[in-house]
């Protein structure tokens, strides 16, 4: 009995270490910050986001915060599109930011050889007529199973 | 143990015969095994601390805790553990998709299009 006691509490402690190092991780998520409550780096990383900050949902607030620690490793091509598609990309609504990441992941599955151009392709597909634009866009419903 | 007890039975008679004392000296070691026996309480192995006021059964409870109550604790803790985990790396998989998207060749839009990720998986399997 002693040592099913001794090996309890062992595992009780191993579960608590398990949860125990992560929060201390810089990998680990960032508190929720008011506007005023960020750092000027953050501030004029997120300058974009200024006048809806605090009206953002708090888990995107946190994600947003959570980018900051990404932007200075960017590219400074990537640091600009960020900045440009912030604001846009903080006005759509759970559902639409899921079926971006959904055909992000759909896009990205096309080998490159294939796919060429991104850019390129987008302009293509823009000048196809509306009807055909139209068809296509009704044949690829929204998955609202999906998860995320 | 069995010796033992064998030897105290073929002792007895022996101390019996020898025990034989006046009746002052025999009332005081009545009461001193009197006193004994009330000072007297069985040893008790306390491996876990119990819960504040679980008098009671002690035994029954004892049971209880180390085989049901702390395993259960420790399976919650670890599922816990598990969930908490679990959720930090989704989280995690999302800013970095998110990341990805957002520093991305293409604009916001064509990954709102649900015909553009049709058209060209088409285009890429003519």
């Amino acid at each position: 009995m002693a040592q099913a006691t001794r090996l309890a509490v062992a595992l009780l402690a191993a579960a608590w270490l398990q949860l125990a190092p992560p929060a201390a991780d810089a990998a680990s998520p960032p508190k929720d910050r008011r506007w005023t409550e960020l750092s000027a780096e953050q501030q004029k990383i997120l300058a974009p986001l200024q006048q809806e900050w605090d009206a953002l949902e708090p888990d995107q607030r946190r994600k947003w915060i959570s980018m900051t620690k990404r932007y200075p490793k960017m590219t400074p091509r990537g640091q600009q599109r960020v900045q440009t598609r912030m604001e846009k990309w903080a006005k759509l609504t759970p559902e639409q930011r899921k079926q971006a990441r959904e055909n992000y992941r759909r896009i990205s599955k096309v080998p490159p050889e294939k796919r060429g151009d991104l850019k390129q392709q987008w302009s293509e597909y823009q000048a196809l007529p509306p009807q055909e634009r139209q068809k296509l866009q009704s044949t690829t419903k929204p998955k609202s199973t999906t998860k995320r | 143990m069995d010796h033992e007890a064998q030897f105290a039975h073929r002792l007895r008679p022996y101390l019996n015969d020898g025990a034989r004392v006046d009746a002052r000296v025999a009332a005081r070691l009545r009461a001193a095994r009197e006193q004994a026996l009330a000072a007297y309480r069985p040893e008790r192995h306390d491996w876990v601390a119990l819960p504040a006021g679980a008098g009671g059964r002690l035994g029954g409870l004892r049971t209880l805790w180390l085989r049901i109550v702390l395993p259960a604790v420790v399976l919650c803790a670890a599922f816990a553990a598990t969930f908490a985990w679990q959720q930090q790396q989704r989280a995690a998989e999302l800013e970095e998709l998110d990341a990805l998207l957002l520093t991305s060749d293409l604009p916001i839009d064509a990954y709102l299009d649900q015909g553009f990720a049709a058209w060209l998986k088409r285009r890429a399997s003519q």
